[in-house]
Protein backbone atom coordinates (compact mmCIF):
# COMPACT_ATOMS: atom_id res chain seq x y z
CA UNK A 1 0.00 0.00 0.00
CA UNK A 2 2.07 3.19 -1.45
CA UNK A 3 0.78 6.39 -1.00
CA UNK A 4 1.26 8.67 -4.30
CA UNK A 5 0.85 11.92 -3.32
CA UNK A 6 -1.58 12.83 -7.26
CA UNK A 7 -1.83 16.60 -5.49
CA UNK A 8 -1.69 19.43 -2.64
CA UNK A 9 -3.54 22.39 -3.10
CA UNK A 10 -2.95 25.20 -0.88
CA UNK A 11 -5.57 28.50 -0.37
CA UNK A 12 -3.12 31.41 -1.20
CA UNK A 13 -6.13 33.40 -1.77
CA UNK A 14 -9.79 32.31 0.15
CA UNK A 15 -11.75 29.91 -2.51
CA UNK A 16 -15.24 28.93 -2.38
CA UNK A 17 -14.17 25.46 -3.03
CA UNK A 18 -11.04 23.13 -3.91
CA UNK A 19 -11.16 20.51 -6.99
CA UNK A 20 -9.03 17.81 -7.85
CA UNK A 21 -9.51 16.72 -11.56
CA UNK A 22 -8.33 14.29 -13.88
CA UNK A 23 -7.39 12.30 -11.27
CA UNK A 24 -5.27 9.33 -12.61
CA UNK A 25 -7.49 5.92 -12.48
CA UNK A 26 -4.74 3.52 -11.96
CA UNK A 27 -4.60 3.22 -7.99
CA UNK A 28 -6.58 0.75 -6.05
CA UNK A 29 -7.72 3.54 -3.25
CA UNK A 30 -7.84 7.58 -2.98
CA UNK A 31 -6.97 9.04 0.04
CA UNK A 32 -7.84 12.86 0.61
CA UNK A 33 -6.39 14.65 3.45
CA UNK A 34 -8.02 18.01 4.66
CA UNK A 35 -6.88 20.93 7.07
CA UNK A 36 -9.27 23.61 6.37
CA UNK A 37 -11.24 26.78 8.13
CA UNK A 38 -14.35 28.63 6.88
CA UNK A 39 -15.26 32.42 6.33
CA UNK A 40 -18.53 31.90 7.88
CA UNK A 41 -18.90 33.64 10.76
CA UNK A 42 -22.37 32.18 12.59
CA UNK A 43 -22.54 29.74 14.93
CA UNK A 44 -19.15 27.90 16.31
CA UNK A 45 -19.18 25.11 12.72
CA UNK A 46 -19.86 25.50 9.68
CA UNK A 47 -20.15 22.02 7.12
CA UNK A 48 -17.71 21.30 4.27
CA UNK A 49 -19.21 19.38 0.91
CA UNK A 50 -16.90 16.42 -0.44
CA UNK A 51 -18.61 15.22 -3.76
CA UNK A 52 -17.22 13.58 -6.93
CA UNK A 53 -17.49 13.64 -10.82
CA UNK A 54 -19.24 17.48 -10.01
CA UNK A 55 -22.19 15.93 -8.41
CA UNK A 56 -23.64 16.46 -5.80
CA UNK A 57 -26.66 14.34 -5.82
CA UNK A 58 -26.81 10.92 -4.85
CA UNK A 59 -24.98 10.75 -1.09
CA UNK A 60 -26.49 9.62 1.97
CA UNK A 61 -24.52 9.08 5.10
CA UNK A 62 -24.78 8.02 8.59
CA UNK A 63 -22.81 9.72 11.25
CA UNK A 64 -21.15 9.16 15.17
CA UNK A 65 -20.38 11.98 16.73
CA UNK A 66 -19.14 13.30 20.33
CA UNK A 67 -18.65 16.79 21.37
CA UNK A 68 -16.69 16.63 24.51
CA UNK A 69 -19.94 16.03 26.52
CA UNK A 70 -21.85 13.57 24.63
CA UNK A 71 -21.98 11.39 21.71
CA UNK A 72 -25.21 11.28 19.16
CA UNK A 73 -25.72 9.91 15.61
CA UNK A 74 -27.82 11.32 12.81
CA UNK A 75 -27.66 10.92 8.93
CA UNK A 76 -27.14 13.03 6.30
CA UNK A 77 -27.91 13.37 2.45
CA UNK A 78 -25.62 16.07 1.96
CA UNK A 79 -22.03 15.60 -0.04
CA UNK A 80 -20.02 13.75 2.75
CA UNK A 81 -20.34 16.12 4.88
CA UNK A 82 -17.19 16.83 7.43
CA UNK A 83 -17.78 19.55 10.20
CA UNK A 84 -15.36 22.94 9.37
CA UNK A 85 -13.86 25.36 11.89
CA UNK A 86 -15.67 28.54 12.07
CA UNK A 87 -14.18 31.57 11.41
CA UNK A 88 -15.43 33.52 14.88
CA UNK A 89 -13.28 31.06 17.25
CA UNK A 90 -9.78 30.32 17.93
CA UNK A 91 -7.24 32.21 15.28
CA UNK A 92 -5.34 29.79 13.64
CA UNK A 93 -7.36 26.80 14.28
CA UNK A 94 -8.36 24.37 11.12
CA UNK A 95 -10.36 21.21 11.07
CA UNK A 96 -8.39 17.73 10.03
CA UNK A 97 -10.26 15.29 8.10
CA UNK A 98 -9.51 12.39 6.22
CA UNK A 99 -11.41 10.43 3.57
CA UNK A 100 -10.46 6.74 2.42
CA UNK A 101 -12.46 6.20 -0.74
CA UNK A 102 -12.02 2.36 -1.80
CA UNK A 103 -12.28 0.93 -5.52
CA UNK A 104 -12.54 4.67 -6.48
CA UNK A 105 -12.22 3.44 -10.05
CA UNK A 106 -14.66 0.30 -10.22
CA UNK A 107 -18.14 0.03 -10.99
CA UNK A 108 -20.10 -0.57 -7.54
CA UNK A 109 -21.44 2.48 -5.97
CA UNK A 110 -18.72 4.15 -3.62
CA UNK A 111 -18.75 3.19 -0.13
CA UNK A 112 -16.22 5.58 2.08
CA UNK A 113 -15.21 6.70 4.89
CA UNK A 114 -14.65 9.73 6.50
CA UNK A 115 -12.77 10.85 10.41
CA UNK A 116 -13.20 14.74 10.97
CA UNK A 117 -12.16 16.95 14.09
CA UNK A 118 -12.58 20.40 14.80
CA UNK A 119 -10.54 21.37 17.77
CA UNK A 120 -10.38 25.33 18.61
CA UNK A 121 -9.72 25.27 22.23
CA UNK A 122 -12.88 26.38 23.44
CA UNK A 123 -15.49 24.17 25.47
CA UNK A 124 -17.00 22.51 22.73
CA UNK A 125 -15.56 20.36 20.06
CA UNK A 126 -16.79 17.72 17.69
CA UNK A 127 -14.95 14.47 16.55
CA UNK A 128 -17.31 12.88 13.54
CA UNK A 129 -16.90 9.21 12.15
CA UNK A 130 -18.61 9.16 9.00
CA UNK A 131 -20.26 6.05 6.90
CA UNK A 132 -20.90 7.84 3.53
CA UNK A 133 -21.96 5.85 0.19
CA UNK A 134 -22.69 7.68 -2.71
CA UNK A 135 -24.59 5.65 -5.39
CA UNK A 136 -22.88 6.24 -8.77
CA UNK A 137 -21.21 3.82 -10.53
CA UNK A 138 -19.08 6.21 -12.10
CA UNK A 139 -15.71 6.08 -11.96
CA UNK A 140 -14.28 8.87 -9.97
CA UNK A 141 -12.61 11.28 -11.71
CA UNK A 142 -12.81 14.70 -10.25
CA UNK A 143 -13.50 15.56 -6.54
CA UNK A 144 -14.51 19.08 -5.20
CA UNK A 145 -14.38 20.11 -1.53
CA UNK A 146 -16.43 23.01 -1.09
CA UNK A 147 -17.85 25.46 1.56
CA UNK A 148 -21.19 24.32 1.97
CA UNK A 149 -23.01 27.85 3.61
CA UNK A 150 -21.63 29.89 0.59
CA UNK A 151 -18.45 31.15 2.30
CA UNK A 152 -14.84 30.73 1.22
CA UNK A 153 -12.02 28.25 2.69
CA UNK A 154 -9.65 30.69 3.99
CA UNK A 155 -5.85 31.42 3.19
CA UNK A 156 -3.31 28.32 4.61
CA UNK A 157 -6.53 25.94 3.95
CA UNK A 158 -5.18 22.52 2.32
CA UNK A 159 -6.13 19.16 0.42
CA UNK A 160 -3.94 16.30 -0.17
CA UNK A 161 -4.95 13.64 -2.34
CA UNK A 162 -3.21 10.47 -2.34
CA UNK A 163 -3.51 7.22 -4.94
CA UNK A 164 -2.88 4.39 -3.02
CA UNK A 165 -1.62 0.71 -5.01
CA UNK B 1 3.74 9.16 3.14
CA UNK B 2 6.13 6.56 2.37
CA UNK B 3 5.44 2.89 0.92
CA UNK B 4 5.14 1.70 4.28
CA UNK B 5 2.06 -0.68 3.63
CA UNK B 6 3.09 -4.24 1.44
CA UNK B 7 0.22 -6.35 -0.68
CA UNK B 8 0.55 -9.37 1.24
CA UNK B 9 -2.42 -10.91 -0.72
CA UNK B 10 -6.02 -9.90 -2.15
CA UNK B 11 -9.06 -11.95 -3.14
CA UNK B 12 -11.76 -10.56 -5.09
CA UNK B 13 -14.37 -13.34 -5.44
CA UNK B 14 -15.44 -14.75 -8.82
CA UNK B 15 -19.23 -15.90 -7.00
CA UNK B 16 -20.49 -15.99 -3.98
CA UNK B 17 -18.52 -17.42 -0.78
CA UNK B 18 -19.47 -17.52 3.19
CA UNK B 19 -15.55 -17.45 3.75
CA UNK B 20 -12.63 -15.99 3.11
CA UNK B 21 -9.07 -17.12 4.01
CA UNK B 22 -6.03 -16.16 4.61
CA UNK B 23 -3.02 -18.50 5.22
CA UNK B 24 0.57 -18.83 5.55
CA UNK B 25 0.76 -15.01 6.70
CA UNK B 26 4.62 -14.50 6.93
CA UNK B 27 5.62 -12.95 10.02
CA UNK B 28 8.24 -9.85 8.46
CA UNK B 29 6.10 -6.88 8.64
CA UNK B 30 5.03 -5.21 12.36
CA UNK B 31 1.20 -5.15 11.80
CA UNK B 32 -1.69 -5.92 9.65
CA UNK B 33 -4.08 -4.09 7.28
CA UNK B 34 -6.95 -5.64 6.35
CA UNK B 35 -9.60 -4.21 3.78
CA UNK B 36 -12.70 -5.65 2.94
CA UNK B 37 -15.35 -3.76 0.76
CA UNK B 38 -18.60 -5.32 -0.41
CA UNK B 39 -21.96 -6.73 -0.05
CA UNK B 40 -23.72 -9.36 1.70
CA UNK B 41 -26.42 -10.92 -0.71
CA UNK B 42 -29.19 -11.83 2.13
CA UNK B 43 -29.21 -9.27 4.71
CA UNK B 44 -29.48 -5.14 5.65
CA UNK B 45 -26.02 -5.35 8.06
CA UNK B 46 -24.45 -7.98 9.62
CA UNK B 47 -20.72 -8.36 11.56
CA UNK B 48 -17.36 -8.93 9.87
CA UNK B 49 -16.19 -11.69 12.19
CA UNK B 50 -12.23 -13.05 12.28
CA UNK B 51 -11.07 -16.04 13.53
CA UNK B 52 -7.37 -16.48 14.02
CA UNK B 53 -4.91 -19.52 13.25
CA UNK B 54 -7.96 -21.69 13.12
CA UNK B 55 -8.97 -20.80 17.33
CA UNK B 56 -12.59 -21.55 17.85
CA UNK B 57 -12.37 -20.84 21.58
CA UNK B 58 -13.62 -18.36 23.50
CA UNK B 59 -10.86 -15.89 23.12
CA UNK B 60 -11.85 -12.88 21.71
CA UNK B 61 -13.41 -9.69 23.22
CA UNK B 62 -14.16 -6.46 21.99
CA UNK B 63 -15.29 -2.96 23.11
CA UNK B 64 -17.38 -1.05 20.22
CA UNK B 65 -19.40 1.91 19.73
CA UNK B 66 -21.80 2.55 17.10
CA UNK B 67 -24.10 5.24 15.21
CA UNK B 68 -27.19 3.99 13.89
CA UNK B 69 -28.33 7.47 12.21
CA UNK B 70 -30.42 7.83 14.91
CA UNK B 71 -28.55 7.24 18.13
CA UNK B 72 -24.79 6.41 19.64
CA UNK B 73 -24.61 3.15 21.47
CA UNK B 74 -21.34 1.28 22.87
CA UNK B 75 -21.47 -2.54 24.36
CA UNK B 76 -18.79 -4.98 24.65
CA UNK B 77 -18.62 -9.00 23.43
CA UNK B 78 -16.71 -11.92 24.50
CA UNK B 79 -17.42 -14.75 22.52
CA UNK B 80 -15.18 -17.34 19.94
CA UNK B 81 -14.52 -14.61 17.51
CA UNK B 82 -13.69 -11.00 17.01
CA UNK B 83 -16.05 -9.06 15.47
CA UNK B 84 -14.26 -6.49 13.19
CA UNK B 85 -16.67 -4.57 10.71
CA UNK B 86 -19.90 -4.57 9.37
CA UNK B 87 -21.57 -5.43 5.77
CA UNK B 88 -25.15 -5.22 4.86
CA UNK B 89 -27.03 -5.11 1.18
CA UNK B 90 -25.39 -1.43 0.92
CA UNK B 91 -21.90 -1.03 -0.67
CA UNK B 92 -19.39 -1.53 2.97
CA UNK B 93 -16.26 -1.07 3.67
CA UNK B 94 -14.31 -2.38 6.81
CA UNK B 95 -10.95 -1.40 7.48
CA UNK B 96 -8.86 -3.75 10.30
CA UNK B 97 -5.87 -2.86 11.85
CA UNK B 98 -3.97 -5.75 13.55
CA UNK B 99 -1.41 -4.83 16.18
CA UNK B 100 1.98 -6.94 16.72
CA UNK B 101 0.30 -9.49 15.29
CA UNK B 102 3.80 -11.81 14.73
CA UNK B 103 4.81 -11.04 18.28
CA UNK B 104 4.74 -13.78 20.43
CA UNK B 105 4.97 -12.21 24.24
CA UNK B 106 1.43 -10.04 23.64
CA UNK B 107 -2.21 -10.65 23.18
CA UNK B 108 -3.54 -9.64 19.80
CA UNK B 109 -5.00 -6.07 19.77
CA UNK B 110 -7.00 -4.79 16.82
CA UNK B 111 -8.61 -1.40 15.52
CA UNK B 112 -11.41 -1.18 13.21
CA UNK B 113 -13.83 1.22 11.04
CA UNK B 114 -16.57 -0.31 10.03
CA UNK B 115 -18.97 1.27 7.97
CA UNK B 116 -22.44 0.06 6.18
CA UNK B 117 -23.72 2.92 5.29
CA UNK B 118 -27.66 2.16 4.57
CA UNK B 119 -27.40 0.83 8.34
CA UNK B 120 -24.57 2.91 10.20
CA UNK B 121 -20.79 3.60 11.43
CA UNK B 122 -18.77 1.43 14.39
CA UNK B 123 -15.66 1.85 15.72
CA UNK B 124 -14.38 -1.05 17.43
CA UNK B 125 -11.18 -2.30 19.59
CA UNK B 126 -10.58 -5.88 19.63
CA UNK B 127 -8.63 -8.18 21.20
CA UNK B 128 -7.37 -12.13 20.95
CA UNK B 129 -6.53 -13.85 24.05
CA UNK B 130 -2.97 -15.49 22.38
CA UNK B 131 0.49 -15.04 22.16
CA UNK B 132 0.56 -17.41 19.12
CA UNK B 133 1.71 -15.40 16.09
CA UNK B 134 -0.82 -14.57 13.82
CA UNK B 135 -0.64 -16.74 10.57
CA UNK B 136 -3.73 -17.49 9.36
CA UNK B 137 -7.30 -15.47 9.31
CA UNK B 138 -10.60 -16.58 8.54
CA UNK B 139 -13.18 -13.90 7.70
CA UNK B 140 -17.15 -14.72 7.86
CA UNK B 141 -20.41 -12.87 9.14
CA UNK B 142 -21.54 -13.48 12.43
CA UNK B 143 -24.83 -14.85 10.83
CA UNK B 144 -22.81 -16.77 8.54
CA UNK B 145 -24.34 -14.68 5.50
CA UNK B 146 -22.87 -15.03 1.90
CA UNK B 147 -20.51 -12.35 0.90
CA UNK B 148 -21.29 -11.36 -2.71
CA UNK B 149 -19.30 -11.55 -6.00
CA UNK B 150 -17.07 -9.01 -6.69
CA UNK B 151 -16.42 -8.61 -3.08
CA UNK B 152 -12.69 -7.87 -2.36
CA UNK B 153 -10.43 -8.54 0.55
CA UNK B 154 -7.50 -6.93 0.43
CA UNK B 155 -4.51 -7.92 3.04
CA UNK B 156 -1.44 -5.74 3.91
CA UNK B 157 1.94 -6.03 6.06
CA UNK B 158 3.03 -3.14 7.76
CA UNK B 159 6.34 -2.24 7.72
CA UNK B 160 8.20 -0.69 11.07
Amino acid sequence: MAYNLIQTQTVSTAVPSITFSSIPQGYTDLYLVISARSSFATGSVSDLYVYFNGTTTGYTSRWLQGNGASASSSTSTAPADPLVTMANVAANTFNSVSVYIPNYAGSANKSYTLDDVTEDNSTTAYQRIVASLWSNTAAITSLTVSEANGANLVTGSTASLYGIN
Amino acid sequence: MANSHVLISSQTLGSTATSVTFSSISGAYRDLRLVITGTTTTSTVDAIILQFNGDTGSNYSVVYATGDGTSATSATQATTYLSSGVIGTSQSVSTIDIMDYAQADKHKTTLVRGNTPAWGTRMIAGRWASTAAITSIVVKTEAALTFSAGDSFYLYGVLG
